[in-house]
């Protein structure tokens, strides 16, 4: 999705990860997932640039829908609909 | 079926241990089932004692300030925190090899820190190392 998209979208729960570093984004994105339901949408809020390709690979294989990603000044909003 | 990783944790150094939990929290969140097996220099690392130790590095021994300080910067976890959160997260199993716990003076479980699980033979660790389908030796 484009950014205007998904500015647009309802995020149903936001993961600021924004102090840690890799693995912290990851790890954060895991055990946050476990506390939405299939079909709500979580952002994943980093300023790692790993994060930005290390998340959707990552949502790929565990059948989550990578949705796309705003460039903030600074850090990344990753978006993500749970399988 | 989850996906099998066994490791070969054979140093005891803090870099390399920290490279180990890195890769470690990757296989969590992969919800990967995993065997670490501690062997030699390994072990000194597990021993109850030695849990609050910074210890040595393997690689640039002379830049151990630099590492730790950005360590500290990035907000890094510690060798010992990366190993425990993925212990909460998945299936890991983390074996003292026999040989090693005794080289260190310890002989039995309660010797080591609460992350290990028990103490094994090699041939263990040669079998969960043909059945994986990732296999390091760090």
């Amino acid at each position: 999705m484009e950014a205007n998209e998904l500015k647009a979208v309802t995020v149903d729960k936001t993961v600021d990860a924004r102090g840690t570093a890799c693995p912290g984004p990851l790890l954060a994105a895991k055990k946050e997932i476990a506390n939405i339901s299939s079909g709500q949408v979580m952002e994943v809020l980093s300023a790692d640039e790993g994060t930005k390709r290390d998340i959707p690979k990552w949502a790929q294989k565990k059948g989550h829908d990578y949705m796309g990603v705003i460039e903030e000044d600074g850090y990344f909003r990753i978006y993500l609909k749970k399988g | 079926m989850a996906q099998k990783m066994t490791m070969a944790l054979f140093s005891g150094s803090v870099d390399k241990l920290t490279a180990a939990g890195v890769i470690l929290s990757g296989a969590a969140a992969d919800d990967m089932d995993v065997d670490i097996y501690v062997l030699l220099m390994g072990a000194r690392a597990f021993k109850k004692e030695n849990i609050g130790e910074q210890g040595s590095m393997a690689e640039l021994p002379h830049l151990k300030d630099e590492f730790f300080a950005s360590l500290e910067r990035l907000k890094v976890n510690t060798w010992v925190q990366f190993f425990k959160e993925a212990k909460e997260m998945t299936n890991v199993k983390i074996h003292i090899c026999g040989l090693a716990g005794k080289i260190w003076g310890g002989e039995k479980l309660e010797d080591f820190n609460e992350l290990a699980d028990d103490i094994c033979g090699i041939g263990e660790y040669i079998t969960s190392a043909q059945e994986a389908d990732v296999h390091l030796f760090i």
